[in-house]
């Protein structure tokens, strides 16, 4: 268990070995660990932006929905109010309409009827005038009287 | 030179490393004449695991680097764990060394870590298999040509690098060496002086400054070193007691001993992953505090 030159012999091929690994092993290694560990944080990054990217995708496809979604309803509510007008304006057309119907129909009838009063009050007059010449001979005549008839007619 | 095998032999045996030096007779790895050597004397079996496992390191990296630099291809098998290691060290790195940019550093700290690791790990093999085999080879193939080897015994083998001081200093030297280079070239040679000799008391006791500054400095990477080997040496030791255990013949102890093994092995896995750890992240400390200008 001497020392001798052993320890020096262990110190020169010590730094052999050294230099060795720090000029052939060492620096081939850690340049391809480090360029990996690189590529594999520039694909987390990546990966990263593309979830984020997919995010507002996500978030610009819900805006757009529910707008599409509002619009609709809208469009909706606008053509129920509409549908409802028209048949509010409608109904109401023909509610003008059948009273028209109905004021004219009733104007006719009155018409007729004072028509048909007119005839009857002219037979009458001219039955009662025939039958009283019947009963008073030609006294009386048409002519003669045609004042008092006249004042019974408007009177009846 | 047969010897008897007895407990203390076989402990000695254990603790010697096979040591190649150059003696008045010429260069000789005959371990009765270690002594002879002096300084100029290598621990070939530290040094060979040394060298092979950090080729090793050095080979499952270089396998694992990608063929292509297309990244797109999801990283398989051996480039999961090596980037794992990486991911591993370049958090040290980060946490210890902060924003100071140095390319060398997690390199050189992915370095000692999985090469301590996998020294440490030479801990596991059963303390026998390695030696013997070993033993028996350098028996078999030059048990004539080689005087010293007459038995497969004598010839010495350790396995674990890091129970060998000279290799966890040895390492610790490399960083001491490299803590002053930057200690240099990035804060100048005026500030490291200045560092070494104005604290802590001012530029009046300069020598009493430089004598606790050194003491400082320099047992950093001795502790560094020899926390290393202190736990390894340790634990090999426990290893080496517990295998003792067989010396009984005796199947209770046996068996006792085996459990031991067991618990220690499980126990000691821990210790080798949290030294290499530890060497790793004092080393990345130490060179921080190179980079950066201390402030009392």
């Amino acid at each position: 268990m001497n020392i001798n030159a052993t320890l020096l012999a262990q110190a020169v091929v010590m730094i052999v070995f050294v230099a060795i690994c720090w000029r052939y092993i060492y620096p081939p290694i850690l340049s391809v660990m480090q360029e990996r560990e690189k590529k594999i944080s520039d694909g987390l990054e990546a990966a990263k932006k593309a979830d984020d990217s997919l995010e507002e995708a996500k978030l610009a496809f819900d805006k757009e929905l529910n707008q599409a979604k509002s619009e609709a309803a809208e469009i909706l509510e606008k053509a129920n109010t509409r549908a409802s007008q028209i048949v509010g304006d409608a109904s109401k057309k023909a509610e003008s309409e059948a009273e028209k119907i109905m004021a004219s129909a009733s104007t006719a009838i009155e018409n007729e009827t004072n028509k048909a009063k007119e005839e009857l009050r002219e037979q009458m007059s001219d039955i009662i005038i025939d039958t009283t010449q019947k009963i008073l001979g030609d006294e009386i005549s048409k002519e003669k009287h045609e004042a008092i008839l006249k004042k019974a007619a408007e009177e009846l | 030179m047969e010897k008897e095998l007895t407990t203390e032999s076989y402990i000695q045996h254990h603790l010697t490393n096979l040591t190649c030096g150059k003696t008045p007779d010429g260069w000789t790895c005959d371990p009765y004449k270690v002594d002879q050597m002096g300084f100029w004397a290598f621990h070939v079996d530290s040094l060979f695991w040394s060298i092979a496992l950090g080729a090793l390191f050095i080979f499952v990296f270089k396998m694992a680097i990608p063929k292509t630099t297309d990244s797109n291809s999801a990283p398989t098998g051996a480039q999961n764990f090596v980037e794992m290691c990486i991911e591993f060290v370049e958090d040290n790195v980060q946490s210890l060394f902060g924003s100071i940019k140095n390319t060398l550093i997690a390199p050189l700290a992915l370095t000692v870590f999985v090469w301590i690791l996998l020294m440490n790990l030479m801990d596991l093999v059963p303390v026998d298999f390695l030696p013997v085999l070993a033993g028996h080879l350098a028996y078999l193939f030059a048990g004539e040509s080689v005087e010293w080897i007459n038995s497969p015994e004598s010839f010495y083998f350790k396995v674990v690098p890091t129970t060998d001081p000279n290799i966890t200093l040895g390492m610790a030297f490399a960083v001491f060496i490299l803590t002053i280079y930057y200690s240099i070239t990035v804060k100048g040679v005026k500030a490291f002086i200045a560092e070494l000799t104005l604290h802590p008391f001012g530029k009046w006791l300069i020598p009493v400054n430089f004598v606790l500054e050194m003491v400082n400095f320099i047992a950093k990477p001795i502790s560094l070193g020899l926390r290393l080997f202190g736990n390894l040496y340790a634990g090999e030791m426990i290893f080496i007691l517990i295998a003792l255990m067989l010396f009984f013949s005796s199947i209770p102890i046996g068996i006792l001993g085996f459990g031991l093994h067991l618990v220690w092995a499980l126990f000691h896995i821990l210790i080798v992953a949290l030294q290499a750890f530890i060497f790793m992240a004092l080393t990345i400390a130490y060179l921080s505090m190179a980079h950066e200008t201390e402030e009392h």
